[in-house]
């Protein structure tokens, strides 16, 4: 089955070489990174302790591989490298929501708001806070794209083993 | 020193006659004084703002075209960036040009005036070290290059934006004016020689075109006006898009051991599903238009989902039509105002 993915990713990049969206490619390198990974997870471990972490961890993974043209997605391969315990993002979502609340409340000051909102866009993007703002703001960008089609591919999964 | 300006000057505006071509060969033709000036290096902005001074009246009728090439000098003057004999060829070619009145002339004036003074920096640094002169004259071309493509940059973007920069710059205007500034009186006047504005303009511009890329990128953005509503739309949907991720992989989990037996359909159907649902997300987005030199994901051009869009009609199957409808209860329980 992984070969009938590399296969088919094969065929068509020679195929077409021109008529390819990049997103089209990014979802396939994507799926055919993560669905490989999460059939070597279940094989390992065989328990039914499949972890939530871990299959984040591999998502994650499966992102910041297949969006390697981007900087932030160094950045999300050294955070997933270094620390096994992906941990990381989902504090970082509880985080993002309290530091949301509190801005809100703040009224004064317009450019110091703007600022400190653009310090959150960096605490959400992987490596945001590494980069000067102009840099930041086209990297958010694309993360989001990649995010969204993330999400696609993970749909699909989910809703092909349902 | 001063007087020979001064007599330059005289020359200058006694003669108004003289052609412009007369004018520049007779700057060509002044090396010794050129050479005189050249010796007392730290009297040159000061000769800048004594002719700047004296010259007002006239230069200010016909320093509209001008101020590219006097702002580009004055800021290396400022920063005591070149010898005097360039300080001396920009205050002959202001007075020169004074005389000029329609705006080709003063722009072909400026080219020459430009090209001489390269000349004039080539031909005068023979008689010294050569490889110190060659050194100084590129650098100085390369920054007046620079400079002179800061101010066309400004100016092209002073065109567009005129009209909600001047009330900007006249503010500023007040705060910021230094001796030379009598010479520019365009309208972009307080921030024109300050080489630390216009870097700063240029930043900003970069900036406010990514936020309205992203703008255009991010759904529901296009109703809150003001970048730091826009900020937090953009942060509330990165916020989101990462918490559907989390929540997918959890369900991915908790999934996984079913993962096998599916998994030849796959790669089928998943793709099937990819062109289906993508328009169900481009939807809300019609009018992408990604910049290429933001999203190098590929070799072959820009992330266009654009294209996308014409897909929908055709390529909409059965099988994925329930998954449609569950992406839209998915996307509308966790969205925090996306617009289908």
């Amino acid at each position: 089955m992984e070969r009938q993915i590399i296969n088919k990713k094969k065929r068509v990049f020679s195929v077409e070489p021109n008529k390819i969206p990049p997103s089209e490619v990014f979802t396939r390198k994507y799926t055919s990174l993560l669905v490989p990974a999460l059939k070597k997870l279940n094989m390992n471990k065989n328990s039914s302790q499949v972890n939530q972490l871990t299959v984040k961890h591999e998502v994650d993974m499966a992102l910041a591989l297949s969006a390697q043209e981007f900087a932030w997605s160094r950045f999300l391969l050294q955070k997933l490298s270094s620390s096994n315990n992906p941990t990381t993002t989902t504090s970082s979502s509880s985080n993002g929501i309290r530091i949301q609340e509190r801005s809100g409340k703040e009224g004064g000051h317009e450019d110091g708001e703007r600022e400190e909102k653009l310090r959150e866009l960096q605490k959400l993007l992987p490596g945001g806070e590494e980069m000067n703002v102009e840099e930041m703001l086209g990297e958010i960008g694309n993360y989001i794209k990649c995010l969204e089609l993330q999400t696609i591919a993970l749909k699909s999964i989910v809703q092909d083993t349902t | 020193m001063l007087e020979s300006l001064v007599s330059l000057e005289c020359m200058s505006l006694s003669s108004m006659d003289v052609s412009v071509l007369e004018r520049l060969k007779w700057l060509q033709q002044q090396p010794q004084q050129q050479q005189q000036v050249r010796s007392s290096t730290n009297a040159s902005p000061e000769l800048l703002q004594f002719h700047g001074t004296n010259n007002d009246e006239l230069l200010q009728s016909t320093f509209s075209h001008f101020q590219m090439l006097g702002s580009g000098f004055g800021p290396n003057y400022n920063m005591g960036f070149g010898p005097s004999h360039e300080t001396m060829d920009g205050c002959i070619s202001r007075t020169s040009s004074c005389q000029m009145d329609p705006a080709d002339t003063m722009g072909i004036i400026l080219k020459n005036s430009e090209e001489n003074i390269a000349i004039s920096l080539k031909n005068k640094r023979k008689s010294e070290v050569k490889t110190r002169e060659e050194e100084k004259t590129e650098k100085k071309i390369k920054v007046e290059a620079e400079t002179e493509s800061n101010m066309k940059g400004k100016s092209n973007m002073s065109n567009t934006e005129a009209s909600s920069d001047t009330s900007k710059q006249t503010s500023k205007g007040a705060s910021e004016i230094q001796k030379l500034d009598y010479i520019h009186v365009r309208a972009r006047r307080g921030q024109a020689t300050d080489r630390h504005s216009l870097a700063e303009r240029a930043r900003r511009e970069k900036i406010s075109k990514k936020m309205k890329y992203l703008q255009d990128l991010v759904p529901g953005c296009n109703k809150v006006t003001g970048r730091a509503g826009m900020l937090d739309e953009i942060i509330n949907y990165v916020q989101s898009l990462q918490r559907q991720v989390e929540f997918l992989s959890m369900k991915l989990a908790v999934l996984n051991p079913e993962l096998e037996l599916a998994m030849e359909d796959l790669s089928v159907k998943q793709f099937q599903a990819y062109f289906t649902n993508l328009p169900v997300v481009a939807a809300s987005k019609p009018s992408i238009m990604i910049d290429a030199p933001l999203f190098p994901l590929d070799q072959q051009g820009s992330l266009d989902l654009s294209v996308i869009n014409p897909n929908q009609a055709t390529s909409i199957e059965a099988p994925s039509a329930s998954w449609e409808t569950q992406s839209q209860s998915l996307y509308n329980t966790s969205s925090l105002g996306f617009q289908y």
